[in-house]
């Protein structure tokens, strides 16, 4: 496969996903990136289901707007659009409960371990999130739809999420569980009594009846999870799904930068470009006469201090730009782009803009 | 010697948004407490092995390593805790055996973890709270999981309390409620950087913290700080006739590039310390933002030093 730059990759991909490590402005260049290609045209709508909702900062979305596109007016001229949207796991799982548990939603709705699992569970969340994604990308109304997910590791639970429910879904457990049966007595398999005694033993019987209760009336809705748990599967796998690895020029950033890449390369997903951020500027240099005088201890006094940060300066672009080699093998054919940090944080669409001209740009 | 708040309590809970550089301000921390004379154990809950190569010594594991001693006494031991490991431990601890233990083997934590909401924090605050209870060590440096992983795992206890009324699960959460709501047992030191959604972060934790857990709040720490550099505020041209030099015109432009940077990135950080006083009027550790992509054990050191000074 040839190189493709990052402009190609907005201009074909249907679905983008942003990963990378915390800190290194991933939510921004998520942002970045679809309101780029909503200027060259495209209806896009960019996803966060970073809890800390840094979107949300950069685009005016809210607690009371989530889980719903946000159109974010005048953000680009022409025929494209650019729409954001905060994820809320736990209204998707609702509505999806809803949706598909017919006559037993209220009741589960209302089931204590339901709610804990909807409200804090982490795998609930990821899952939720996909599911949120495949609405958007199957609903017609966006050409992109570009997800920020959250940081580092738990980036890779998000994607493993449906392959997980399917596993879940599949344990001799919840087999157990969810077979008719009139009481709990009737439930035989030594697996499940063993795992039942030891919750009941841990956190009481009381729970334990909610448990059961929760997964027989999960199991009305098994087989559309299964499927939708297999399309999203295939969705995040499709060719015009592309991932970008978002990184900072740190050591530890880079690392776990590596270990995404690693992951991903190990699921079967495409990645379709890696952006370094927050790379420190190369300052034009110095004359040697001037570095020099300072090295000697003969320039003092204001200058002193201004070429001293100089120094400082091009020494810690140099450090990085050797750190971040790492990343440019591990792109192989993917695209590279470097973003230096900024002078200033990009908190609104026109700082948005300008960052994703750099991401783009030649 | 060394500020008072570092002996407030046996635990501290070190928490921060990913990426500002909570794992380092821990380790820092260690250092510290090490140099104090203090016998310290550094905790890793959120498998950050990288801690123990930034001690100088090797990754994380289950099993205790003794990273560095220092004269006095003091020194740093560390390990990682593992939910798995902690229901072990558990296990352990409350006698269980037979077929409960086999239930509850690593494969079926998943599971009861997952019909338990918080019971996997639980039992990682739960072995911090035994560690606590059996004077494991002087100072317990808890590096916890980043912001947004942060305030579900410290408010675990809570959440448990609401759901499960009676039984051993019960127990634990009370027990780790109390820890944490007791200012003599257990403190958390809140990290961040002069940057405005990390300074957005951190104001909703110390408020989640201290509000909802009765958590009491060690001095915030504010990482990787632009050292006050007054001159870049002049023209080159100034600077360099006050220190009796005549730039040439590369020079100049040069020096123009990297003053501008420096005044505009100062700019940021003054207006984010500004807001963060205004919002958390709390005593502060500023840690020096150091020139390099890559800290080594000779940087915490540095970070130490600068940790060690009394918060103002």
């Amino acid at each position: 496969m040839s190189a493709e730059s990052l402009q190609e990759v907005l201009a074909s991909a249907r679905l983008l996903v942003t990963c990378g490590p915390g800190g290194v402005g991933k939510t921004t260049t998520a942002a970045a990136l679809g309101l780029s290609a909503a200027a060259a045209g495209r209806r896009v709508v960019v996803v966060t289901i970073d809890p800390a909702r840094r979107l949300a900062d950069a685009l005016g979305v809210d607690a009371a707007s989530s889980n719903q596109p946000h159109l974010v007016a005048d953000a680009v001229k022409g025929p494209g659009s650019f729409s954001a949207l905060m994820l809320d796991a736990e209204r998707t799982f609702d509505d999806l409960i809803r949706e598909r548990a017919g006559a037993a939603a209220e009741q589960l709705l209302n089931n204590r371990v339901y709610r804990g699992i909807a409200g804090s569970m982490a795998g609930a969340q990821e899952y939720m999130a996909i599911e949120r994604l495949h609405q958007l990308h199957h609903s017609g109304e966006f050409d992109l739809v570009v997800i920020d997910t959250p940081p580092s590791r738990h980036a890779i639970d998000v994607l493993k999420a449906p392959d997980r429910l399917v596993l879940f879904l599949s344990h001799p457990i919840y087999r157990a569980l969810t077979m008719p049966s009139r009481s709990l007595a009737r439930i035989t398999n030594a697996a499940s009594n063993a795992f039942l005694w030891t919750v009941k033993r841990l956190a009481g019987p009381k729970i334990v009846e909610e448990i059961v209760e929760f997964f027989r009336s999960l199991s009305g809705m098994e087989a559309g999870l299964r499927t939708r748990a297999a399309e999203m599967s295939a969705l995040l796998r499709d060719e015009q799904t592309a991932f970008v690895l978002v990184s900072s020029p740190r050591a530890e950033a880079i690392d776990e930068a590596t270990f995404l890449a690693e992951a991903l390369a190990e699921g079967g997903f495409h990645l379709g470009g890696v952006v370094i951020n927050m790379v420190h500027p190369q300052p034009p240099p110095l004359s040697v006469a001037l570095v020099g005088a300072l090295a000697d201890g003969t320039l003092v006094g204001p200058l002193a201090e201004q070429v001293g940060y100089h120094a400082e300066l091009a020494a810690l672009a140099d450090a990085e730009r050797v750190e971040l080699q790492t990343l440019v093998a591990l792109a192989g054919d993917a695209a590279v782009r470097e973003v230096p940090l900024l002078d200033h944080d990009v908190h609104d669409v026109a700082a948005l803009h300008e960052l994703g001209s750099l991401l783009i740009g030649d | 010697m060394q500020p008072d708040w570092i002996t407030a309590s046996r635990v501290v809970l070190v928490a921060g948004k990913g990426g500002v550089g909570s794992s380092t301000a821990a380790a820092a921390l260690a250092v510290l407490g090490a140099r104090s004379g203090l016998d310290v154990l550094l905790v890793a809950v959120d498998g950050k092995p990288g801690l123990g190569p930034l001690l100088g010594g090797s990754p994380l594991t289950a099993t205790e390593q003794v990273l560095r001693r220092k004269r006095g006494g003091g020194r740093v031991r560390a390990r990682s805790i593992t939910p798995q490991q902690a229901f072990a431990d558990y296990l352990d601890l409350k006698g269980f055996g037979g077929i409960l233990r086999r239930a509850a083997s690593a494969a079926s934590l998943d599971l009861v973890a997952a019909s338990t909401p918080g019971m996997e924090h639980l039992l990682v605050l739960g072995k911090i709270k035994e560690l606590d209870r059996t004077k494991a060590a002087d100072l317990i440096v808890v590096d916890a999981p980043p912001a947004g992983h942060a305030a579900p795992f410290l408010r675990s206890a809570r959440a448990l309390q609401e759901v499960v009324a009676n039984g051993p699960v019960r127990q634990q959460a009370d027990e780790v409620a109390e820890m944490l709501a007791d200012p003599s047992r257990a403190q958390a030191l809140l990290v961040t950087l002069p940057e405005e959604t990390p300074v957005n972060e951190l104001i909703e934790l110390a408020g989640e913290v201290e509000l909802d857990l009765g958590l009491a709040l060690a001095p915030l720490v504010i990482n990787s700080c632009w050292a006050q550099r007054p001159a870049l505020s002049l023209a080159a041209v100034t600077a360099a006739r006050r220190s009796e030099v005549v730039l040439t015109a590369a020079d100049k432009r040069a020096l123009q590039f990297t003053n501008r940077f420096g005044n505009a990135r100062m700019a940021v950080q003054h207006e984010q310390l500004a807001r963060l006083a205004a919002a958390l009027p709390l005593p502060r550790i500023v840690l020096p933002r150091l020139p390099t992509p890559r800290l080594l054990p000779e940087h915490l050191e540095l970070l130490a030093d600068a940790m060690g000074v009394v918060p103002s």
